[in-house]
C-alpha cells in the first residue's frame, strides 16, 4: 500500500500543486518558484523510492473500476519507473534554470503553473495502464505545451503554438480511433486485460497505423515533424523541457508501452518503423546541417535522435531495446543541456544566427565546455553516456540482420558529428563578433550539471545499464 | 410537483405585474434567481422538500399527463442553470430598470414554456409549450428594438412558422391514425398498424420541423443571424438552452416515445448530424464576428448531439444528453465571454482585438476552458460527452461516422485556437491598454460555469455508470 501511495503522490503532487502556485505568487514570487521546484523534485524523489521495488521484479497495479472501461488504472513497472525518474530529474534541473531565465519576463505565474502541471501529466501518462487515462494525460501535456510555446505572445509565435497543438491533437485523435479498435477487440481499455486478449489474437495493421500516427506526431517524426523546429520560438527552458528531453519522449514511451510490452504487432513493423525512423533521422540531420538558427538546429537534431530511439525499440531484440532505453536517458540529459546552453547564448548575445556568432568560448567558458560535453554525448563519443546507448542500439540492429537500415543510421550518426561540430565551431570558436557574458550562476550551474551528468552517466554506466536491463527483461516478459 | 415547475415561473411573472410595481421591480431579480436555483435543487437533490409535494389538486391542474425521466431531468437542470446565468448577464447589460424588469418577465415565461416542453407527455400540449417558448424568444431577440435584432427575430419567426405548419400537419396525421394526442396512445397505434405511408409522412413532417427548430444544416439559416444580433443576455439564453429544448429535446422525445428508431430514420439523423458537425465547424473557421463564430459552433455541436441520438442506443442517448448539458455550460460561458469583450471594446470583430487575456484574466481563462471543452480536449467536461458519443457510434457499427466525429474535433479546435489567438492569447493591442475586466455580475457566472466545466471533467467517471444506466428507462419507456 505504501508503494501505491508513492505512485499516486508522484503524479498528483505536481498536478494539484500546480494550482497552488498562482496563490503562492501572491505571497512572493520566490516562494512560487521554490514550490514549483519542490513539487517536481518530490515527484523525482518518490519515483526514486520505487526503484528498489521494481528492481526486485515486482510491479504495482492500482485499479479503480468505472463505467465503460474508463477505469483509473495505474501500473508501475521498471519501464515506467525508469521513465519517471528520467523525466522528473531533467524537469527539476530545467526548473532550476528557469529561476534565472524567466525572471525578467511577464506571465511567470502561467509559466510555472504550466511547467508543473506538464510534469505531473507526464508522470501520470507514464504510470497509466488504461488507454483513455493515458489519452487524457497526453492531451493535458498538449494543452500545457500550447500555452508554453506561445509564452512570448507575439503573433507568429502564437501561430506556431497553435500549429504544434493542432498537429499533435490531430495525431492523438487518430490514435484515439486506434484505441477504440483495440477496445472492440479486447473489450477493455486496461492494458493488462489487453495484453491477455492479444496473446490469442492479432492486431490489424490499420490499427497499428492509427496509433503510430499519434505516436509519430507527438515524437515529431516524419511526416509530422514540422511543428518541432517551429516550436523553438518558445523560451529556451520550455524547448528543453518539452521538445528535447521530456515531451517528445512521450511517443517513444507509448510505443514501447503498447507495442513492445502489451501487443505484438505484425513482423512487418520491425522493418517499416525502423525505415520510417531512419528516413526521419537522415532528413532532419540534413536539415540541421543547413539551418543557421541555433535552436532550430538543435530541434532538428532532436528529431534525428528520436529516430535512433524508435530504431532501437522497433528492431525488437533485447540489446536494441536496452540501448533505446539508455538512449532516452542520455539524449534527455545531453539535449536538455544543449538547449539550455543555447538559451544562455541567445539571452546574452541576443542573436540566434550561428553565422553571426563566434569566439564565445573566451567570455563564456563554462557554457562552451558544457555545450561541448553535451555534444560529445549526442555524437556518441566514449566515455560519454551517449556512446553506450548508441553502441547498444547498433549492436542490437546488427544482430537482427537488417544491414541496410543500419547503414542509414550510420550515415545519420556521421551527420550528427558534423552538424554539432559545425555549431560548436561557429558559435564558440573563431573570432568574437559579439561580446557576451555568462548568465546568472544558477543557469550556468544547471548546464554544467547536465554536462557533468552526461559524463558521469557514461563512466558509471553500470547502474543505468543494470536498471535498463531489468526493464528490458520485464518488457519482453522474461521476468514477470 | 412537476406541474409546479411550469406554474411557478408563470405565476411569478403574473405576480410581479400586480400593483406595487416599484417594490416588485426591486424584488424581481431575487425572486427569479431563487426560482431558478430551486429548479436546479429539485433535480439535484431527490430528497428536496418540494419533491415530496404531490397533492392530487396540483396533479390535476392540467388536463394532460406530465412525466419526468433521466433525459427531462438533464434538461430541467440545464434550463435552471442557463436561465440563472442569463439573469446575471442581463443585470449588467440593461441599464434601464424598466427594461430589466421586462426582460425578467419574458424570461420567466420562456422558462415556463420550456419546462412545459420537457415535461409534457402529450403531443398537442408539447406544441403549445413550443409556441410559448418561441414567442418569448422572438421578443428576447428583438429586445433592444434595434434594426439587426428585429431582422434576426423576423428571420426566426419566418422559419419558425414554417416549422409550426409542418408540426401541426404532423400532429393532425398522428391524431388521424391514433385518435389521441397522448404519446403512449400514438405509440401503440403506430405499433398496431404496420407502418403506412401516412405515418411515415407524419414522422417526416415532424422531424423536418424539428431540424429547423434545432438549427441543423441545411435548415440553419436563421440561427447565426438570430444569435449574433440578439442582445448579450438573450444570446446566452438562446444558444445555451432554447434551441436545445425546442429543437433537439423534442426531436429526441418524439423519436423515443412515439416514432421509434427505424433504419432509415437513423441514417437520416446520422447524415444530418455529421453534415452539421463538419460544415458548421468549417463555417465557423471563416468567421470574424465573435458571436457568429460561436453560432456556427453551436450548429456544429448540435450536429454532435444528433449523431449521438442517431445511434438509437442507450449509450448514444446518454452521450447526447450529456453533450446537451455540456453544451449548455460551455456555450453559455463562451457567449458571456463574448459579451464581456463586446462591452469592453464596443466591437465584435475579432480581427481588431488582441492580447486581451492580460487585461481580462478571468474572461480569458474561462474562455480557454470553454473552448477546450467544446473541442473535446480532456480533462474538460466536453471530452466525456464526445467520447461517449464516439464510443456509441463505434459500438453500434457506424465506424465511419465515429471517425468523422473524431476528425470534426480537429476542426473545432482549429477555430477555437484562431479565436483565442485573435482575442485573448497574443500581444496586447496598444489601444486597449485601459480595458477593464467585466463587472462582478458577469464574472460570477463565468467562474461558476468554468468550475462546472472543469469539475464535471474531472469527476464525471465517478457517476458515469449511474448516469448511463438511468437512460435505460428513457429508451424503454
Amino acid at each position: 500500500m505504501g508503494y501505491a501511495n508513492l505512485v499516486i503522490g508522484a503524479i498528483f503532487i505536481p498536478v494539484i500543486g500546480a494550482f497552488c502556485l498562482p496563490l503562492a505568487a501572491r505571497a512572493s514570487n520566490r516562494l512560487r518558484n521554490l514550490l514549483s521546484f519542490a513539487f517536481i523534485a518530490s515527484s523525482f524523489i518518490l519515483s526514486l523510492k520505487l526503484i528498489p521495488l521494481v528492481l526486485s521484479g515486482q510491479t504495482i497495479l492500482i485499479t479503480k473500476q468505472f463505467a465503460l472501461g474508463l477505469n483509473f488504472t495505474l501500473l508501475a513497472d521498471s519501464l515506467a519507473v525508469f521513465m519517471a525518474c528520467v523525466s522528473s530529474l531533467i524537469s527539476a534541473l530545467i526548473v532550476l534554470y528557469s529561476f534565472g531565465y524567466i525572471s525578467h519576463y511577464e506571465n511567470q505565474n502561467e509559466y510555472y503553473f504550466m511547467v508543473t502541471l506538464f510534469l505531473g501529466a507526464m508522470i501520470g501518462l507514464i504510470f497509466s495502464a488504461n488507454l483513455i487515462l493515458l489519452y487524457i494525460f497526453w492531451e493535458i501535456t498538449a494543452i500545457t505545451s500550447w500555452r508554453l510555446i506561445g509564452f512570448f505572445r507575439d503573433k507568429p509565435y502564437v501561430l506556431k503554438a497553435d500549429k504544434a497543438f493542432l498537429v499533435t491533437v490531430f495525431g492523438s485523435l487518430v490514435m484515439l480511433v486506434g484505441f477504440l479498435a483495440i477496445y472492440q477487440q479486447a473489450g477493455s481499455f486496461d492494458l493488462p486485460v489487453i495484453r491477455e486478449a492479444f496473446k490469442t489474437q492479432l492486431i490489424s495493421n490499420l490499427t497499428v497505423i492509427l496509433i503510430l500516427a499519434g505516436i509519430f506526431s507527438k515524437s515529431a517524426t516524419l511526416p509530422f515533424h514540422t511543428w518541432l523546429p517551429d516550436a523553438g520560438v518558445a523560451p529556451s527552458p520550455v524547448t528543453a523541457l518539452l521538445h528535447a528531453a521530456v515531451l517528445v519522449k512521450i511517443g517513444v514511451y507509448v510505443f514501447a508501452r503498447i507495442f513492445i510490452v502489451n501487443i505484438t504487432p505484425d513482423v512487418l513493423w520491425h522493418t517499416v518503423v525502423p525505415l520510417a525512423a531512419g528516413l526521419s533521422a537522415i532528413v532532419s540531420a540534413g536539415a540541421a546541417l543547413l539551418e543557421t538558427d541555433l535552436k532550430r538546429i538543435i530541434a532538428y537534431s532532436t528529431i534525428s535522435q528520436i529516430g535512433f530511439i524508435f530504431f532501437g525499440l522497433a528492431i525488437g531484440n533485447g540489446v536494441a531495446i536496452l540501448g533505446a532505453l539508455l538512449y532516452i536517458l542520455m539524449h534527455g540529459l545531453a539535449k536538455a543541456g544543449l538547449f539550455l546552453c543555447a538559451g544562455i547564448v541567445e539571452q546574452n548575445a541576443k542573436v540566434k544566427d550561428i553565422t553571426k556568432l563566434g569566439g564565445l568560448i573566451s567570455t563564456m567558458p563554462v557554457t562552451a565546455v558544457s555545450f561541448l560535453f553535451c555534444s560529445f554525448s549526442i555524437m556518441g563519443v566514449p566515455p560519454f553516456g551517449g556512446f553506450f546507448s548508441k553502441f547498444l542500439v547498433f549492436n542490437g540492429a546488427l544482430a537482427s540482420e537488417r544491414l541496410w537500415v543500419v547503414l542509414i543510421f550510420l550515415i545519420a550518426a556521421f551527420m550528427t558529428i558534423i552538424y554539432l561540430f559545425r555549431v560548436f565551431n561557429l558559435v564558440f570558436l573563431g573570432k568574437a563578433n559579439i561580446q557576451a557574458k555568462e548568465s546568472s550562476p544558477i543557469m550556468v550551474a544547471t548546464v554544467a550539471t547536465l554536462a557533468g551528468l552526461s559524463l558521469v552517466a557514461g563512466i558509471l554506466i553500470y547502474y543505468p545499464y543494470k536498471f535498463a536491463q531489468i526493464a528490458t527483461w520485464q518488457m519482453l516478459g522474461a521476468i514477470k | 410537483m412537476h406541474a409546479l415547475l411550469i406554474l411557478a415561473p408563470f405565476l411569478g411573472s403574473f405576480i410581479l405585474n400586480l400593483p406595487f410595481r416599484k417594490v416588485n421591480k426591486r424584488l424581481s431579480f431575487g425572486v427569479c434567481a431563487a426560482l431558478f436555483l430551486l429548479q436546479m435543487a429539485v433535480i439535484l437533490i431527490p430528497d428536496f422538500g418540494l419533491n415530496k409535494i404531490n397533492p392530487a389538486a396540483l396533479a390535476n391542474i392540467f388536463n394532460f399527463d406530465l412525466g419526468v425521466d433521466a433525459l427531462s431531468k438533464v434538461m430541467l437542470f440545464c434550463i435552471g442553470l442557463v436561465a440563472l446565468v442569463t439573469l446575471c448577464t442581463n443585470s449588467l447589460f440593461l441599464k434601464d430598470s424598466d427594461d430589466k424588469f421586462n426582460f425578467i418577465n419574458v424570461l420567466l415565461i420562456a422558462v415556463s414554456g420550456m419546462n412545459g416542453i420537457v415535461l409534457a407527455k402529450d403531443i398537442f400540449s408539447l406544441y403549445v409549450f413550443l409556441e410559448i417558448t418561441a414567442v418569448a424568444s422572438f421578443i428576447l431577440i428583438a429586445f433592444n428594438r434595434e434594426e439587426l435584432g428585429l431582422e434576426g427575430a423576423f428571420k426566426y419567426i419566418l422559419l419558425s412558422s414554417i416549422a409550426t405548419v409542418l408540426m401541426i400537419a404532423g400532429i393532425a396525421l398522428f391524431f388521424l391514425v391514433s385518435g389521441s394526442t397522448h404519446f403512449a396512445a400514438i405509440h401503440s397505434a403506430l405499433l398496431a398498424q404496420d407502418k403506412s405511408l401516412l405515418i411515415n409522412l407524419a414522422i417526416a413532417l415532424f422531424v423536418s420541423a424539428l431540424f429547423i427548430k434545432g438549427g441543423l444544416m441545411p435548415f440553419h439559416g436563421w440561427l447565426p443571424d438570430a444569435y449574433s444580433s440578439a442582445p448579450a443576455a438573450s444570446s446566452v439564453f438562446l444558444a445555451g438552452i432554447v434551441t436545445k429544448a425546442a429543437g433537439v429535446y423534442v426531436l429526441i422525445r418524439i423519436l423515443v416515445s412515439i416514432a421509434g428508431f427505424s433504419l432509415t430514420l437513423k441514417s437520416v439523423l446520422l447524415f444530418v448530424g455529421a453534415f452539421s458537425a463538419i460544415i458548421g465547424a468549417i463555417a465557423a473557421l471563416t468567421q470574424t464576428d465573435f458571436k457568429r463564430m460561436l453560432s456556427y459552433s453551436s450548429i456544429s455541436q448540435i450536429g454532435y448531439i444528433i449523431l449521438g441520438v442517431g445511434t438509437g442506443t442507450v449509450l448514444g442517448l446518454a452521450g447526447a444528453a450529456l453533450h446537451i448539458f455540456n453544451h449548455a455550460v460551455f456555450k453559455s460561458l463562451l457567449f458571456m465571454n463574448s459579451a464581456a469583450v463586446e462591452k469592453a471594446l464596443g466591437t465584435r470583430d475579432i480581427s481588431k482585438m488582441g492580447g486581451l487575456g492580460s487585461q481580462m484574466p478571468v474572461t480569458g481563462l474561462t474562455s480557454v476552458l470553454g473552448s477546450l471543452s467544446c473541442a473535446g480536449i480532456p480533462p474538460l467536461a466536453g471530452f466525456w460527452s464526445k467520447l461517449i458519443i464516439i464510443i456509441a457510434l463505434w459500438s453500434a457499427g457506424f465506424k465511419t461516422y465515429a471517425v468523422i466525429a473524431i476528425l470534426g474535433s480537429v476542426l473545432t479546435l482549429a477555430y477555437f485556437l484562431s479565436l483565442q489567438r485573435s482575442v485573448f492569447f497574443g500581444k496586447l493591442n496598444a489601444e486597449f491598454k485601459n480595458i477593464k475586466e467585466a463587472g462582478f455580475s458577469l464574472l460570477f457566472p463565468m467562474i461558476l460555469l468554468g468550475v462546472i466545466t472543469l469539475g464535471v471533467g474531472i469527476f464525471l467517471p465517478l457517476v458515469l455508470d449511474k448516469f448511463i444506466l438511468s437512460f435505460n428507462a428513457v429508451l424503454g419507456g
